[in-house]
């Protein structure tokens, strides 16, 4: 079960100094997921914070400590998805986002990690997580399936989608793909 | 993204472990369980009071224990929802919550069952002593199934400390 189930099992006992060791570890990935999925840090910020939250209330009901990972990416997806829907109500504020994103990406010269994230951005959503959860996360595909809430064959499928599709967008932009 | 981004990404911000904190506040989660269970024994102290009266009470009277009985009740039930929603218990908390709640339980069921001995009748007493056993029996239940699942957490958590490199 490794270090990560050690960490839960001791918040579920309730040792306090356990939670700040379980978010220090976790926090970078869940952020990043969530800040490639909506754009803004500072919303980032704020689903990532309202995941832990939901992660705190949750984790005494947790059965399987060795299931944390997936919990709390399903989690954090759950918000993401919540915060896109409404934002599609309002698609004027999702332009600015995007457009904020891209703008600040396009400051630096050199293909770097940050710059396939930024082109990400230009990604529909599902292919956009499909892809972090993979790729950034390095979660396998049977837990990409699972917090996902699709069988392995359509993870399988949309990975290869979304990677043709990220070519495209980066080969556009001038980048070697 | 810009350098600012990348630090944010690597810090836990200060704002998400001020909140955490109060989330996992142990004050917290016992000023929850004192309160429900200041409810639920002021309820039932109030219940006996009213049950074993050897007159017939005033009806404002009677609207007077029942407003009381239901806010008792209410804090309860208010309680049981943020323990169970906002303020879960962890493995140890729930063991100390259970004792306090086991202790308080005792209690209230012997003061409950002296008030019925004092003024009530020999059937207020049996069924005064016959409430106070099954809430401590409850209390009991949630006690030892409390320390069943620390106890099982605590192993696993050794089990674990061994496995670790």
């Amino acid at each position: 079960m490794g270090s990560d189930g050690l960490l839960v099992v001791r918040c579920q006992l309730g040792e306090r100094e356990a939670f700040r060791e379980l978010v220090a570890m976790w926090h970078p990935p869940l952020w990043r997921y969530v800040r490639g999925m909506v754009g803004s840090p500072h919303l980032a910020d704020d689903l990532a914070q309202e995941a832990w939250v939901a992660v705190v209330r949750g984790l005494p009901r947790l059965r399987q400590p060795e299931r944390f990972a997936r919990w709390l990416f399903t989690i954090a997806r759950r918000m993401v998805t919540d915060h896109l829907r409404q934002t599609y109500r309002a698609p004027e504020t999702a332009m600015e986002e995007a457009t904020t994103v891209v703008a600040d990406d396009e400051l630096s010269g050199v293909l770097t990690t940050m710059q396939i994230e930024a082109g990400l951005a230009a990604l529909p959503p599902l292919e956009r997580e499909v892809l972090i959860l993979f790729h950034l996360e390095d979660l396998p595909l049977a837990s990409c399936a699972e917090v996902l809430g699709v069988p392995t064959g359509t993870v399988k499928s949309r990975l290869h989608r979304a990677r043709r599709m990220l070519r495209n967008h980066l080969a556009e932009k001038g980048y070697e793909a | 993204m810009s350098e600012q981004n990348r630090a944010v990404q690597r810090a836990v911000p200060e704002q998400l472990e001020r909140a955490l904190a109060a989330e996992v506040s142990l004050r917290s989660r016992l000023r929850h369980v004192a309160v429900g269970l200041a409810g639920g024994c002021g309820a039932a102290m109030i219940a006996v009071l009213w049950a074993t009266e050897p007159n017939a009470l005033p009806t404002h009277t009677q609207a007077v224990f029942a407003g009381l009985i239901a806010i008792g009740l209410a804090w309860t039930v208010f309680a049981g929802w943020v323990l169970s929603r906002r303020r879960p218990l962890f493995a140890r908390d729930r063991v100390l919550s259970a004792r306090i709640a086991l202790a308080a339980t005792v209690v209230t069921a012997l003061a409950g069952v002296a008030l019925a001995g004092v003024r009530g009748s020999t059937a207020d007493l049996v069924a005064t002593a016959a409430g106070g056993v099954v809430f401590t029996a409850a209390a009991m239940l949630t006690l030892v199934r409390a320390r069943r699942r620390r106890r099982e957490l605590l192993r696993l958590r050794d089990a674990l400390r061994q496995d670790a490199p």
